[in-house]
């Protein structure tokens, strides 16, 4: 089993000194990310995400398929997550293991069980038929944070795809072209980030977005996924070291600010991204949505 | 609000001659069988390669095809199991002196043969009793309870206590947390929660959480004690 080499132990205590000091090896606060660079790809549902010298690709399909039998009147959404041996030579082409594990195990807590998609939203037919929503992650470059780039990516990813319109008379479903109707939207109910904090001398120093070589020191960590309204949506500490249980609710607190700032910025590059794509407002022409009453203006009653 | 007690009354120590140490534990309709091996030679790839100088935590867990309400398998690749045996492996790393056995794996297996509710905290639990049992040298009990908030954000109640030790039906109904403390009173160690809840509520319920632990600890104490006991006089007629 290939494992990234551990860090020698003069470089341990360097960090682990460092830390008490509250100081980083790279200048940052405790509580600071490194650069967040977000930018989407050409197509439709792809997004790529860099923190620092980590970097995730997530890209979204869809496709028509078969809802399963005991949930007939949702659409199927799943997410994969792929660590290759790009990243880092530690991972292993096919073979699970636990930083894998956890990875996609804390995305699926994220996002699919906090109810993010709207699944009823991809059922085309009750119990025939139904869009298949595929996430699928690229880890590109893993230095360290892998789960706060990962759902950042996946969340950007998940806003910026638009599926294909459809029609449905009776039981005839029509899947359009996106060159004969505009693709739509995604219904996205609400958006969880993750904020992980690992921990040092038993909890008394708590780091925001650990690199690599900060991670293979930490003693344990905390990760806690939640949207800018305070819902979280998932909280995890596995065992570890035990830490003071205020600590664990001033993670929340600070996750909270941090969880603002990425839905900020989030907000801010799609509608980046949507005005690079809208050249000459040809958006408006191409949509086949009815203009809806403005806010605050007279309700149109149907 | 006092856990009952009574649950609690059906946890054995010994039940597997043939692991170095086992245990029954009974947490409401939730029960579980666990046994531990070790520390001894690492069996996986070999003793000479393992060349760690602590002893290595292995948790495997089993749910069984007939515990829950309708019968499924369960594989061994669930991710939740999976998830699962990681972190009762991690929650047992940081109390147990792994140090003192270099180049060997402790191991324990979970038989989950009937499940309402509390899965992870009666692992834990149960895996506590197993390795008292095992003699194996730890600084403290790694105890664990559910807590579950009934009050839902949108009534404004932030009166509402928050529920302690959920079973089965109230885990499908309610936002929950499992909380695990080892080393001290408001110590977390454990802390896994899947549904959504509003942020203020979580305060509450870690603590109620905690205070749940403590008397789940006081539980298990006595029956560690009464086991002791009971050894002692065996040997001593």
């Amino acid at each position: 089993m290939p494992s990234e080499p551990a860090p020698s132990t003069n470089e341990r205590e360097f960090i682990l000194a460092a830390l008490r000091e509250n100081t980083r090896l790279d200048g940052r606060a405790l509580d600071a990310y490194r650069p967040i660079s977000l930018t989407f790809g050409n197509d439709y549902g792809t997004a790529d995400v860099r923190l620092g010298k980590t970097r995730v690709l997530a890209k979204i399909s869809c496709e028509v398929a078969t809802p399963y039998p005991d949930r007939k009147f949702d659409g199927i959404f799943t997410i994969t997550t792929e660590l290759s041996p790009l990243a880092s030579p530690a991972f292993e082409v096919g073979r699970q293991d636990t930083p894998e594990l956890l990875l996609s195990r804390l995305l699926e807590k994220t996002i699919r069980r906090s109810g993010a998609l709207d699944t009823e939203s991809l059922c085309l037919v009750a119990g025939q038929k139904c869009f298949h929503l595929r996430a699928t992650l690229h880890v590109l470059d893993a230095d360290g944070n892998l789960v706060d780039a990962s759902c950042l990516a996946l969340i950007a990813a998940l806003l910026h795809f638009r599926r294909p319109d459809i029609e449905v008379h009776g039981e005839d479903v029509t899947v359009f072209d996106p060159r004969e109707r505009e693709p739509v939207c995604l219904t996205i109910q609400h958006r969880p980030f993750c904020v992980s904090f690992s921990y040092y001398h038993a909890g008394e120093v708590m780091v925001q977005d650990a690199t690599l070589l900060e991670e293979q020191c930490r003693e344990g960590e905390v990760v806690v996924s939640m949207n800018r309204f305070g819902e979280v949506a998932q909280v995890a500490k596995y065992g570890g070291p035990p830490v003071d249980g205020l600590s664990v609710l001033g993670c929340m607190s600070a996750a909270l600010e941090r969880v603002k700032g990425f839905d900020k910025m989030v907000t801010e590059k799609l509608k980046e991204d949507e005005k690079r794509r809208d050249a000459g407002g040809l958006m408006a022409e191409l949509s086949a949505e009815n203009e809806r009453p403005v806010e605050g203006g007279d309700r149109v009653m149907l | 609000m006092p856990l009952d007690s009574s649950s609690y009354s059906l946890a054995q120590f010994s039940t597997q001659a043939a692991a170095d140490g086992s245990s029954y534990l009974e947490m409401g309709q939730t029960k579980i069988i666990c046994t531990v091996n070790g520390p001894q030679e690492s069996k996986r790839g070999g003793g000479s390669r393992d060349q760690s100088n602590a002893a290595r935590i292995e948790t495997d867990i089993s749910i069984a095809g007939f515990s829950g309400v309708d019968r499924k398998r369960h594989g061994r690749g669930d991710k939740r199991t999976q998830e699962m045996q990681h972190t009762v492996s991690s929650a047992f790393s940081s109390t147990l002196f792994t140090h003192l056995f270099p180049h060997s794996t402790i191991a324990i297996a979970i038989h989950v043969l009937s499940q309402d509710g509390s899965l992870l905290a009666a692992c834990l639990n149960a895996a506590t009793l197993a390795l008292v049992d095992a003699g194996v040298p730890m600084s403290d009990y790694v105890v664990a309870c559910t807590t579950g908030s009934t009050a839902s954000y949108a009534s404004n109640d932030e009166e509402a206590d928050p529920l302690l030790d959920l079973n089965g039906l109230e885990e499908q109904e309610l936002p929950f947390l499992t909380v695990g403390t080892s080393g001290g009173e408001d110590k977390v160690n454990v802390l896994i929660m899947e549904t959504r809840v509003q942020m203020g509520r979580l305060e509450a319920m870690i603590s109620v959480g905690l205070d749940g632990c403590k008397q789940i600890r006081g539980i298990l104490d006595d029956i560690v004690r009464e086991h002791g006991k009971k050894a002692l006089n065996s040997r001593v007629n």
